[in-house]
């Protein structure tokens, strides 16, 4: 295969076509002297043509939408963007053009009540502004990278004639904490609690394995310490009565390398790394490497001896960037100036995103054998590891529980004494389960997560066996989902709620208490993520001036308590959320519907709106007339494709991207509905293979 | 990137960057020691206990003192100060009475800008405000937090040690509560034996000198090789990797400096015991305190945070060791358990920290340091990131500080701020400017100011408790 340093390779080749050949290792000075001439050549002509775009579109789409604010007088945002230099290069103005970037992408800038450009006249600016970064190597991070996604235009994303360029940065991203998870289990084998886990999510973003986050000296340094114990262990011995005998954790592959009876010449030390290669990357050692890695051994045995060489020999193997980083860098530049991730990295790639492992043998045969060179071979592909039952697919559950969050359920504290029946795990898993059987049948994904009439209760699945199991013998879990007391369990499940009382995730137990308090329902945070992961609007921060707290009056409904958030300056941010959250007060915050609330009627009314043109002041009657509405929505089922391509992706989307979301709503309604589909449609889109420079 | 310039300030700062380590001021600070002297800046450990500190539980004998209500001008308008010389000290905290002469106990400030609820995560330490995320309290990092502040004051081998417990046994680093810069988490080691391995490793082994080379050999090769991968990539794909490298330096810097240091190293190494690794709580909080005490003693950093179980993960812990068997949560909402109420089960966790604190102090007192011991340079400051209660709402935040930075410090002394907004109302910030003043710094300020007490001046360091 080819191996990680070379994808690097053809990269740079690409990226820097004025430094062709074999500079790169040779540094004497003539070609280092040539390198930076051309360097300088290139950059002059870049600046001319970007002073150009400046002149012909920047200047003029300033003076007409922006210098009214930011003029010299005016300087709104101490800014004033008529003089703000356009040299990059010779000045620090990179980072507040990257402001006014941010801002027109966002189309938070004109403010509302101002002139608005048009798409046409926006795109030059942003071309522009990206064009002398590069020049000036001056890359300011999109604060989008990181922030709420829902801030780019949901219209503009799914508009046919959104013809955005496509923007990828190339990356090098760690492996997220579950890869490395697995590879703890199987390499600490036996010695697991010794080894720890120090990759930890990046809490900025919505979905744990999202951006890439740097590496910090902890975490190397624990990294560090795993190899180095993974390697003592697999390497300890002891010597009685003249014999080698294995230590707890020893391998036997491992204990020839450093037995002093076994020989030790080049051949065996060759064979020691190409092992320890095979066994880490699944590759040998490329020749370079080989002789490296051996001039590395040799030092330490004569510093240390033959044990501890071995030990602090292989352990290197382990913290080579490419046991460390997932590589997303991309081979050749094409005209377009994309470059098409390398067969082995899509291999990666995928594998990554569907099973949290690096590429199988089988898989880097295939894309060696050119099955992963266009769409239609990768989609292939993707479909038969989804379909292949011997498979584990972790990360296709971790999305809905990502994505829903029922999982906080356990998190949240309920007074046994209130309701004995309520255990938070059991719920959790039934929702898994409910998911599950969804995603067999995989029809109409999204809709039937919304609105199914079947639930799974008190069920546990037991994934050697294939089959559910009942999770707590004597228990009154069938209450959390308002079942007759006398309800008998059954395995004959999913089984039928009764008519009218919930449907779909969002009113599963499950879910309504993971968005719920100690001692009462939570509608402001469901109005939240409702209003986030459906509807697609952004809902701000929480204002520090503002001391959020409801009235403490036990007497009164949650909705009357409410009733303070609705003053003009509360309302701003509220109206967002509570007409969208108030809909679930269906339920009790245990998750059992109830028809009556402190002696009256439950009115669980609600209203959809602010996101026309798709719903205007849509009237909601309860939970389950809430859910069927939304379930109807075109918008919602593209939110929804949105965040499945930010889980794949790992990554917020941007305007380039459109056209892969497009597709993948296309695919996903042809298929009926399939979330395999989905998937394969994002794992085989421009936005997942191709990298763009600049 | 972004960041960046944050992260390579504070390495530069605290001579851990490249090419900044030549001098080894640890090993000076050792060897001045050893001569008599004492240290230029203070040490600083906090101990963050999670689920709130009632006010009410910290009067001394005498005092009065109710919790205050959650509302402006909610107490007195003048500020007292009552000497501890005559007092009993309130019995949760009483294991401290030996060093009464320096324990201060601070009651009546503000934060806040922090929000509350279950936790306060980092703004606890930070004094700044977040918002609040979807789960309710945020964990946003808007800027250092104190220990991460002061650790970049004053620097040392490991600028800052963060030691603690986790609820989840599976958990071995976490971010909760400490950080060095906006969204730059400081880690929190919650295993015990893999603290001892990141602190003593360098000499815990028998053959340690020849493990010792073999280990520089593997540094300079991973860095060379890193090296060659970077040189063939451009653009931040590159950073990262230039990122990883440092990394590397930090480690090769350190592992050179663990060596000069080594005989004291070997003398102040904890013997590690099954507590280490022990499933339960109690036990692995026991084992970071020693370790806590054997990092400070031979030089391997001069701040040290203590979690326990703090941050909105963690909160909830149910202290197993202690005979409870339910979480703090339970407690928090008032449940009693073992014939307890949930007042005396909150001081029953309590005493088993300040005895755990009194041990430290002991520790440090029998280090000779300069005319006195280790201990007269040395504060360590408890408080909850839960500020005043179960569901903190920051009206107030209580602290209990042990040391008086050398004399610095007007300690021996029971205190508390007028009610919030009345003049003579101070914050966390200002205790936190305060310490970074200790530590040397000229800072006016620190955190975020709150909006709401925009007619009082928020600035400048706590004058009422300095010498």
């Amino acid at each position: 295969m080819v191996k990680f340093s070379s994808v690097f390779h053809l990269a740079l080749v690409a990226f820097f076509i004025f430094s062709l050949g074999s500079s790169l290792q040779a540094l004497d000075e003539k070609k280092e002297k040539k390198r930076k001439e051309a360097l300088e050549e290139a950059d002059k002509k870049a600046f001319e043509v970007n002073m150009k775009s400046y002149k012909d579109h920047v200047q003029s789409f300033i003076k007409d939408y922006c210098a009214s604010c930011h003029n010299e007088k005016r300087k709104k945002a101490d800014l004033n963007l008529l003089t703000l230099s356009p040299d990059m290069k010779l000045s620090t103005s990179a980072s507040r053009w990257a402001v006014v970037r941010d801002k027109l992408e966002t189309k938070e800038m004109p403010p509302e009540g101002k002139d608005q450009p048009e798409l046409s006249e926006v795109q030059p600016v942003l071309a522009w502004i990206k064009a002398e970064m590069k020049r000036s190597r001056r890359n300011f991070t999109r604060r989008i990278q990181v922030h709420h996604a829902n801030e780019i235009p949901h219209e503009l994303l799914f508009d046919p004639k959104n013809d955005s360029k496509l923007e990828v940065q190339p990356r090098l991203r760690r492996l997220s904490r579950e890869i490395y998870e697995k590879i703890r289990q199987e390499h600490g084998k036996g010695f697991v609690n010794l080894i720890g886990n120090p990759f930890t999510p990046d809490p900025r973003f919505l979905f744990k394995d999202m951006g890439a986050p740097e590496l910090d000296e902890p975490t190397t340094s624990q990294l560090l310490r795993n190899a180095l114990t993974i390697l003592e262990r697999h390497t300890g011995y002891t010597i009685e009565n003249g014999k080698v005998k294995l230590k707890p954790g020893a391998k036997k592959d491992y204990i020839k390398f450093v037995d002093p009876k076994e020989p030790f010449g080049l051949e065996e030390k060759k064979k020691a790394i190409q092992y320890q290669f095979k066994r880490v990357l699944g590759r040998n050692a490329s020749d370079e490497e080989e002789q490296r890695f051996l001039k590395l051994l040799e030092k330490n045995i004569e510093d240390a001896g033959r044990t501890l060489a071995v030990r602090y020999t292989l352990a290197a193997v382990y913290l080579l960037p490419e046991s460390i980083f997932r590589s997303e860098v991309g081979a050749q530049l094409n005209s377009e100036g994309r470059a098409r991730l390398s067969a082995n990295e899509i291999a990666d790639a995928i594998s990554y995103s569907l099973l949290d492992q690096r590429a199988s043998n089988e898989l880097i045969k295939s894309a060696e054998k050119g099955e992963l060179d266009t769409p239609e071979g990768i989609r292939e592909f993707v479909f038969k590891i989804l379909e292949n039952e011997k498979l584990r697919k972790p990360r296709i559950l971790r999305f809905f529980r990502e994505f829903f969050e029922y999982e906080k359920a356990t998190e949240v504290f309920k007074n046994p004494e209130e309701f004995k029946g309520h255990k938070a795990r059991v719920l959790v898993s039934d929702t898994d389960n409910l998911i599950r059987w969804i995603l067999d049948r995989d029809q109409d994904v999204l809709k039937e997560l919304l609105t199914t009439e079947k639930a799974f209760v008190n069920t546990r699945y037991d994934s050697n066996k294939k089959r559910l199991t009942q999770y707590e013998g004597k228990s009154q879990i069938h209450l959390s989902y308002s079942l007759p007391i006398d309800w008998k369990w059954t395995d004959q499940q999913p089984i039928s709620l009764p008519a009218g009382t919930r449907r779909g995730i969002l009113n599963q137990p499950s879910w309504l208490v993971a968005w719920s308090m100690n001692d009462d329902n939570h509608a402001i945070l469901r109005g939240k993520w409702v209003r986030e992961r459906l509807l697609g609007n952004k809902v701000p921060d929480l204002p520090i001036t503002v001391d959020a707290q409801l009235p403490h009056a036990p007497e009164k409904t949650l909705r009357d308590r409410m009733k303070v958030t609705e003053e003009e300056y509360c309302w701003q941010c509220h109206k967002l959320m509570n007409p969208v959250g108030l809909p679930f007060e269906s339920y009790d915050h245990f998750g059992r519907w109830r028809a009556v609330e402190k002696g009256k009627p439950v009115d669980a009314t609600g209203k959809i709106d602010l996101v026309s043109p798709t719903f205007i002041a849509e009237p909601i009657h309860d939970a389950v007339d809430f859910v069927s509405k939304l379930a109807k929505s075109e918008r919602v089922e593209q939110v929804f494709i949105r965040h499945v391509f930010r889980f794949f992706t790992g990554r917020n989307e941007n305007l380039g991207d459109g056209r892969s979301l497009q597709e993948a709503q296309k695919a996903y309604r042809e298929s009926g509905g399939s979330f395999k589909s989905l998937v394969a449609s994002i794992l085989s889109s421009d936005s997942f293979l191709y990298r763009t420079r600049g | 990137m972004q960041f960046d310039s944050t992260r390579r300030n504070f390495l530069r700062k605290t001579g851990l960057g490249v090419g900044a380590l030549t001098l080894g001021p640890v090993v000076q600070q050792l060897k001045a020691r050893a001569r008599g002297q004492g240290p230029n800046a203070p040490r600083f450990v906090f101990v963050v206990e999670s689920n709130g500190l009632p006010p009410e539980q910290l009067a001394p004998s005498g005092v009065k003192r109710k919790r205050r209500h959650q509302r402006a001008l909610n107490g007195p308008s003048e500020f007292l100060d009552v000497s501890l010389k005559d007092k009993e000290l309130p019995s949760s905290i009483a294991a401290i009475s030996p060093w009464k002469d320096k324990v201060t106990i601070v009651q009546g400030l503000s934060g806040k800008v922090a929000g509350g609820g279950h936790s306060n995560n980092f703004m606890a330490l930070g004094a700044f405000g977040g918002g609040r995320g979807s789960s309710g309290e945020s964990t946003s990092i808007l800027g250092p937090t104190i220990d991460g502040a002061l650790a970049q004051q004053i620097g040392g081998i490991f600028p800052h040690v963060g030691l603690g417990i986790s609820k989840r046994l599976e958990n071995s680093v976490v971010y909760s509560i400490s950080a060095v810069g906006r969204d730059k988490p400081l880690p929190i080691i919650v295993k015990p034996d893999q603290a001892m391995g990141a602190l003593f490793g360098s000499v815990a082994s028998g053959s340690a000198q020849k493990e010792f080379l073999a280990k520089r050999n593997l540094l300079d090769f991973i860095k060379d090789d890193i090296k060659r991968a970077e040189k063939e990539l451009a653009g931040p794909e590159k950073d990262q990797l230039s990122v990883y490298l440092k990394t590397f330096d930090t480690l090769s810097q350190r592992h050179s400096r663990l060596n000069e240091i080594k005989d004291t190293l070997r003398k102040h190494a904890p013997i590690t015991s099954d507590k280490y690794t022990s499933e339960v709580e109690t036990d692995r909080l026991d084992a970071q305190f020693d370790l806590a005490a054997a990092a400070l003693i031979s030089g391997l950093t001069n701040v040290v945070t203590l979690s326990s179980a703090a941050g909105i993960r963690d909160f909830d812990i149910c202290f197993t060791g202690l005979g409870l068997k339910k979480g703090k949560h339970h407690t928090g909402h008032g449940g009693s358990q073992n014939g307890m109420t949930w007042a005396e089960t909150y001081e029953m966790i309590r005493r088993f920290h300040f005895d755990l604190i009194a041990r430290l102090a002991k520790k440090l007192e029998a280090i000779p340091e300069g005319d006195g011991t280790m201990l007269d340079n040395t504060v360590i400051i408890y408080l909850s990131d839960g500020a005043e209660g179960h569901h903190s709402r920051c009206w107030e935040w209580p602290f209990v500080m042990l040391g008086d930075a050398g004399g610095k410090l007007k300690a021996g002394r029971y205190v508390d701020y007028p009610g919030y907004g009345l003049l003579g109302h101070r914050t966390t910030a200002n205790l936190y400017t305060t310490l970074l003043n200790l530590a040397g710094s000229p800072a006016e300020r620190f955190g975020m100011a709150d909006p709401n007490l925009k007619d009082l001046d928020q600035t400048g360091p706590l004058t009422e408790l300095l010498a």
